[in-house]
């Protein structure tokens, strides 16, 4: 096992996204601040309590799965399209590196960028609402599940596009969508019958339900299918970015 | 015997077209070896085979079937070891732009799993070899060609590799520099380093090869040692008769 390899591909990582700081930190700061006002501030006034708590502290979790959902896929995708595409990431198809220890350094670079974010927005969900995750360890759990999933998903559509317009498709007609309508402003339970059962197979709506637990202690669908649902897809979405490292698609010709 | 720097047995690399699933046959049989501490020289015109052996070699194209082994470790089974033994300086130049100079090769030795002060002290030795000290804070981006040439060469000896594989290393250099450079691949080779030198430039080749091979579409038209090919004749010649299509 090349540990060092891996390292140095996490710290590579790392520096990339300090290097592109103005699209790392500012955006889900930014993003989260206004969303906080005109949803929180302006439509929660009208808004008394979902679930037992306030508008606003509704929001903070769903605002967090928002972003990092958005952050990790946008940096291993981009990264490893730009790899391909200005072929720097030849340097690692050459050195004694497996495809796991790749694999695992973008996923890990993956998962420093996510906590980082959902740190930076807890802190702003404590100072704007006083809103803070009452089970940490679930808190954890779901962002490592939801990190790791994207991470890999971003790898898969790095290797999949031909151009960088390719990897914003996933976000544009895939991911955006789903986050929207899968529990991140509104309750399920404000939902007629029907899209509730049709949203039980958003797995958006499980991230970001279960996510919610964390916060609020209790949620719109069971907690253990809800994990076990990100954790199932994490797991195949991760296989799936192995496999394809490992047989060099559209890295070894 | 210890086992050849590189020993190639009937390598072939086909590359099929999604479009249409029509085959072209890039490397057509090849089978050569150059021992430890030899200077070898590829030769042969665009689109002969010496950038996708060399590809196969060092792990960036897929065998189709034969077999290559670095010191006796094959690139396909026991790729880690044979992947350790070797240092390439592509054509192309393919930094990652978000290093700076210094960093772009402490890094690169990362990837071969070293680190620490000796990688940081080579890094700074190599720098100053290249003349790029002045440098090491600045992305590659603001390097003239020439730098950047030095610059490929000096992240490929990072991890001090027995065999270098030099792919076209002085293309759209200097006079000066490409002097400068051959004498520098002439003082890595008396340091045991295997070499292996594609090249458009005869006269390098030349210069600096103990042995020679031409490909042509794909096969092996002539090999030898650099004197006994070219003969009474010059190496233009010899090329130019062999590599006729």
């Amino acid at each position: 096992m090349n540990v060092v390899g891996l390292e140095t591909i996490v710290k590579r990582e790392v520096v990339r996204s300090f290097s592109i700081i103005n699209q790392v930190v500012w955006p889900p700061v930014i993003t989260t601040l206004l969303y906080l006002f005109v949803f929180g501030v302006g439509l929660g006034s009208q808004i008394k309590t979902i679930d037992g708590v306030s508008y606003a502290t509704f929001l903070i979790p769903g605002l967090i799965m928002l972003q990092v959902i958005d952050q990790t896929y946008g940096e291993s995708s981009s990264s490893f399209f730009q790899g391909r595409f200005m072929n720097s990431i030849q340097e690692l198809l050459i050195a004694p590196l497996s495809a796991v220890e790749m694999v695992g350094g973008f996923v890990i670079a993956g998962l420093l960028r996510a906590f980082f974010i959902a740190i930076l927005i807890t802190v702003l969900g404590f100072l704007f609402v006083r809103s803070l995750p009452g089970n940490w360890g679930l808190y954890l759990l779901v962002l490592f599940l939801v990190a790791v999933l994207f991470s890999a998903l971003g790898i898969i559509f790095g290797l999949l596009a031909e151009k960088f317009d390719h990897i914003a498709t996933l976000t544009t007609f895939v991911i955006t969508p789903l986050v929207f309508v899968g529990g991140t402003f509104t309750s399920n339970a404000f939902l007629p019958p029907l899209l509730r059962r049709i949203a039980q197979f958003n797995p958006m709506f499980h991230m970001i339900d279960a996510f919610r637990y964390a916060y609020a202690g209790h949620g719109d669908a069971p907690l253990g299918p809800s994990l076990l649902i990100v954790g199932t897809l994490a797991a195949a979405a991760l296989a799936v970015a192995l496999r394809m490292t490992a047989s060099g698609y559209k890295l070894r010709v | 015997m210890s086992a050849p720097a590189i020993r190639i047995e009937h390598l072939v690399k086909r590359y099929v077209d999604p479009q249409n699933g029509g085959a072209f046959v890039a490397v057509d049989g090849i089978s050569l070896r150059v021992e430890e501490g030899e200077f070898f020289g590829l030769l042969g015109p665009n689109g002969a085979g010496k950038t996708t052996t060399i590809n196969a070699i060092v792990g960036l194209a897929k065998i189709t079937s034969g077999s290559i082994a670095l010191f006796g470790h094959d690139v396909e089974h026991d790729w880690r070891a044979a992947r350790a033994t070797v240092g390439l300086a592509p054509q192309e130049y393919n930094f990652d732009r978000y290093l700076n100079i210094r960093d772009i090769l402490i890094f690169q030795a990362g990837y071969y799993g070293l680190r620490g002060k000796p990688v940081r002290q080579r890094a700074d030795d190599l720098l100053e070899r290249f003349g790029l000290t002045s440098k090491a804070r600045q992305p590659y981006t603001r390097l003239s060609g020439g730098m950047k040439r030095r610059l490929t060469l000096a992240r490929a000896l990072m991890h001090e590799p027995r065999l270098l594989i030099l792919d076209e290393p002085t293309a759209g250099v200097d006079v000066e520099l490409r002097i400068e450079l051959w004498q520098f691949l002439r003082d890595l080779k008396a340091a045991g380093t295997t070499i292996v030198l594609t090249t458009h430039y005869l006269e390098e080749a030349e210069a600096l090869c103990d042995r020679l091979a031409i490909i042509e579409s794909g096969r092996v038209v002539a090999l030898d040692r650099t004197n006994a090919l070219i003969g009474d004749r010059t190496l233009q010649d010899v090329f130019l008769e062999l590599t006729r299509r």
